[in-house]
């Protein structure tokens, strides 16, 4: 028997989970699991703090990737095949229309996960002093799952890809200079053909993944490193600079109580860090808020991966992913359509092609990405911050509006059709 | 805080992802066509005696049916749920289960289903199979138009049986539908392209309709009303059914033309054979005679003479006309029944030889008629299509042209076309416009429908 106990002690070396030296371990110990604290505070993990957005998505993904991979197995991305693959998928293969359903419904999920998850760490000023650089990080993931649904979208090589894409890369050429030349590297081609076909797939399976991933570790290890979740706003003591006071960042201003460092006493490598003594990083007062993570946040975190499981499968169930005619270059929809998170642009680009393809999308990211070193006040009340908070609201509203309108209420010839008028003859 | 309800939720959500899993399996694994299958074995096993084969019958595992027709471009799947299509002991069976009787050559493990039937090969859902479903541009065609499929592959010569495609080919190509409309890149650009009629989301019944009163079913449309017969609108329909532009693999564009005696006799006054050759002594005497041909030689012979002359008569005269096996095959078909009664009313019907000029003006008929002068001026040059807003409402007549214009005059307007000269200036374009032909017509051809135009002037019955 002492042969078994050795060989699960070898690959489970922590305490048992009854005790707080297990559950501290268990966190401690795998490599998995310690991109968490052993204790989290109880208010970070409050559902209406954060929504679990960043889980959500992350879950999301996750989902994405498994699916993305079985979808592989069926796949060429071949024009004359890939549509006929699709097909296969739809009526042959066991439980692939299923498949292709959740992957098609998690990506659509992943894009509005994200945005809301950009709209609640803005409302929270979660972005603000040491987490500016997370933040950046945080919009270029939100670039990279444009990109991922973008070039997915014309993996199905339907009549819905072929000219969503054809009008998507037509928007992204308006760019003066590099426009032309970015569609033409990107499509391997002046129009979406075989070359563009397999460009796509390649960043969509391998290059897009890969940065997401990468960026993703980067994001969480540095949500670690500046000390975990934000405060809840409404726990935000009223003008006191100490709020701001997160591990690894003392405030500039404030006198940091710096024990001097006493020749007596051998210091660890965390207290030379952070300048600080250990028994300092967590406050007693805040330590009576904290509860271990295992169970407390790993059970709310899987309860948050079931439910977006459950969300998923359950379209999936209820709602086929759409497939249209095969891809036809000769005959063009009226109207052709980008995908929808490009609706918006593709509103702007249909009042003019220099605001709707180049001012307002490189005005958009900008202004996204220099938002934490604009937004300099340190406070993060939302009594303090009503100019950041109206303007981004009315960002946000302005890109739901547009979209709703190219999405909703644009018909043929790109005429203003209220969705409830059906044109007749509107094709051919 | 450490939230009470929490385990409840945990396994609410387990439990509702376990129910959508089963039923996503359930669905999965109860597809309609394992439900046809079922009653297909037990349709086979009824009138079996032994008790073993029987069993068998009935264990038979479902699988999906499917034909790969690289040559077509296509998969079909049909027989997955038409289970006895190529089996003749379901001649009585009820559908989806009945054989197919009649198919001749074209039998389902080489040719599938839909490329005559239409439907969506790759479907094994009832509705979506059927091509009954949003995003599928070929629903199945009624037994009616059927017919029309043969043109798919059988693009030249006759189809037997199916006499509305020649003539449907015919019209088009007499009544200057090219003028308006393109096909396989050649016509003008009036109205759509009809490259890919046959395989757009039209339904015959709307095409028929279309050709008996354009307007009547496309408000507005600039084409004018030919006043088609019900047949010649049949006969279009099925036309425009036959036209697509898909690549059919050598095996079936091998087997294309069908050998007819009729194609046969086409040939044989295309290629003036009667000039050299006679049948039972009527025709020229300067080859042998062709009646009983086919009696003295074998089909063999008969085909090599026809393809290299040479070689089997050094020293024959006859030259090699470079007609493709089935036309060469045509033709003996011809030669097999051709009666000196035929020969004379070939002869009679042969053309006197034609001087230049006339040959000019014929050439100029043909383009006039082929490139679709007469869709908007008439087959007597009476003009009269209405054209609202142009001056006089409708398009000229050409019947006097010569009063107002100098042949080079016409020439221009041939070539670089004109707008129609407008009644209210104020007033919306009219529909119709002379388009220009420089990219279709030589100059050579701009000059023979000219001629050809003068040839029809009238005198003005008015002189001043």
């Amino acid at each position: 028997m002492n042969f078994a106990r050795d060989i699960w002690r070898s690959i489970f070396r922590r305490d048992p989970l009854l005790t707080d030296k297990g559950k501290s371990e268990l966190v401690f110990l795998n490599v998995w699991l310690h991109i968490h604290p052993a204790k989290v505070k109880t208010e970070n993990m409050r559902f209406k703090h954060t929504f679990y957005l960043g889980f959500i998505t992350f879950f999301l993904f996750v989902v994405l990737v498994t699916t993305g991979i079985a979808l592989m197995f069926y796949y060429r991305p071949y024009p004359p095949h890939a549509y006929q693959d699709m097909k296969d998928l739809e009526y042959v293969v066991f439980l692939g229309s299923f498949l292709r359903g959740m992957h098609r419904w998690a990506a659509h999920g992943m894009v509005i996960c994200v945005f809301l998850h950009m709209c609640r760490v803005f409302y929270t000023a979660s972005y603000k002093k040491p987490r500016q650089f997370n933040w950046v990080i945080g919009v270029l993931l939100l670039l990279l799952t444009l990109g991922l649904s973008f070039t997915g979208y014309l993996l199905p090589w339907d009549q819905l890809a072929f000219w969503a894409i054809t009008v998507g890369t037509n928007i992204g050429s308006y760019a003066p200079i590099v426009g032309g030349q970015v569609r033409e590297i990107l499509l391997g081609g002046h129009s979406v053909g075989e070359a563009g076909l397999l460009r796509f797939y390649v960043l969509h399976v391998a290059v897009l993944p890969s940065a997401v991933i990468l960026l993703t570790i980067v994001h969480f290890w540095r949500v670690r490193k500046d000390g975990g979740l934000s405060r809840p706003i409404w726990k935000l003591k009223p003008k006191k600079q100490e709020e701001l006071v997160t591990i690894g960042a003392p405030p500039v201003t404030a006198a940091v109580n710096a024990v001097v460092a006493s020749p007596q006493k051998t210091y660890g490598l965390m207290e030379v860090v952070t300048g600080k003594p250990i028994f300092e990083t967590i406050s007693p007062e805040e330590e009576d808020e904290a509860v271990f993570s295992y169970p407390y946040a790993f059970f709310r975190e899987a309860i948050a991966l079931l439910a977006t499981v459950v969300g998923v499968m359950l379209m999936s169930l209820l709602f086929r992913a759409p497939l249209e005619e095969l891809a036809n270059p000769a005959k063009t929809p009226n109207p052709a359509k980008a995908p929808w998170y490009f609706l918006g642009l593709q509103e702007l680009v249909s009042h003019s092609a220099l605001l709707g393809g180049v001012v307002a999308p490189t005005l958009m990211v900008l202004a996204l990405l220099v938002i934490p070193y604009f937004d300099r006040s340190p406070s993060r009340r939302p009594i303090d911050r009503k100019w950041a908070i109206w303007l981004f609201t009315i960002f946000v509203a302005a890109n739901l509006i547009l979209i709703v309108v190219g999405t909703f209420f644009r018909g043929p010839g790109w005429a203003l059709v209220p969705p409830w008028v059906h044109v007749t003859g509107a094709v051919e | 805080m450490i939230g009470r309800r929490l385990p409840q939720l945990f396994f609410a959500l387990s439990a509702l992802a376990l129910v959508i899993l089963i039923a996503a399996l359930w669905k999965a694994s109860t597809p309609e066509w394992k439900k046809y299958q079922r009653q297909f074995r037990a349709l086979e096993a009824q009138g079996e005696p032994n008790a073993v084969t029987k069993a068998a019958v009935l264990a038979t595992p479902p699988q999906i049916h499917q034909v790969m027709l690289t040559g077509l471009q296509r998969v079909d799947r049909c027989a997955t749920c038409h289970l006895g299509v190529d089996d003749p002991t379901m001649k009585n069976a009820p559908e989806p289960f009945r054989y197919h009787a009649g198919l001749g050559p074209h039998v389902p493990s080489k040719f599938g289903c839909t490329i005559c039937h239409g439907g969506q090969g790759l479907a094994t859902e009832k509705d979506a199979a059927h091509g009954n479903v949003q995003f599928w541009q070929t629903p199945i065609l009624s037994r009616e138009y059927i017919r029309a499929s043969c043109g798919r592959c059988h693009k030249e010569g006759d189809v037997p049986d199916v006499p509305e495609l020649t003539e449907g080919r015919r019209l088009f190509e007499t009544q200057g539908c090219r003028g308006c409309h393109k096909l396989n890149g050649v016509g003008g650009s009036i109205g759509p392209d009809l490259t890919e009629e046959g395989a757009n989301h039209r339904s015959p019944e709307w095409l028929e309709r279309h050709f008996l009163a354009p307007n009547a079913v496309s408000a507005g449309s600039a084409m004018p009303n030919f006043h088609f017969t019900r047949e010649q609108a049949r006969a279009l329909t099925y036309y425009m059914l036959s036209l697509t532009s898909e690549e059919m693999g050598t095996y079936y564009s091998s087997l294309r033309l069908i050998p007819s005696p009729g194609y046969g006799r086409q040939l044989f006054i295309e290629r003036n054979c009667i000039v050299c050759h006679s049948i039972g002594g009527v025709g020229s005497k300067s080859g042998p005679d062709l009646q009983g041909v086919t009696k003295r030689h074998s089909l063999g012979w008969l085909d090599e003479q026809l393809v290299n002359p040479q070689q089997v008569y050094p020293g024959s005269t006859m030259p090699e006309y470079d007609l493709e096996t089935n036309a060469r095959k045509a033709l003996v078909a011809y030669m097999a029944k051709a009666t000196p009664e035929d020969a004379q009313e070939i002869l009679s019907h042969r053309e006197k030889p034609l001087s230049t000029e006339e040959v000019s003006i014929e050439a100029g008929r043909r383009d006039f008629a082929r490139f679709g002068c007469a869709g908007c001026h008439g087959t007597e040059l009476q003009g009269g299509v209405p054209n609202p807003n142009a001056q006089g409402g409708q398009v000229p007549s050409l019947l006097h042209l010569s009063d107002d214009y100098t042949k080079d005059e016409v020439i221009a307007v041939i070539r670089n076309g004109r707008a129609a000269p407008l009644d209210n200036p104020k007033g919306p374009t009219p529909p119709l416009y002379m388009p220009s032909w420089k990219q279709l017509l030589s100059d050579e051809d701009i000059h023979q429908v000219v001629e050809f135009l003068w040839s029809k002037q009238q005198k003005s019955t008015e002189s001043w």
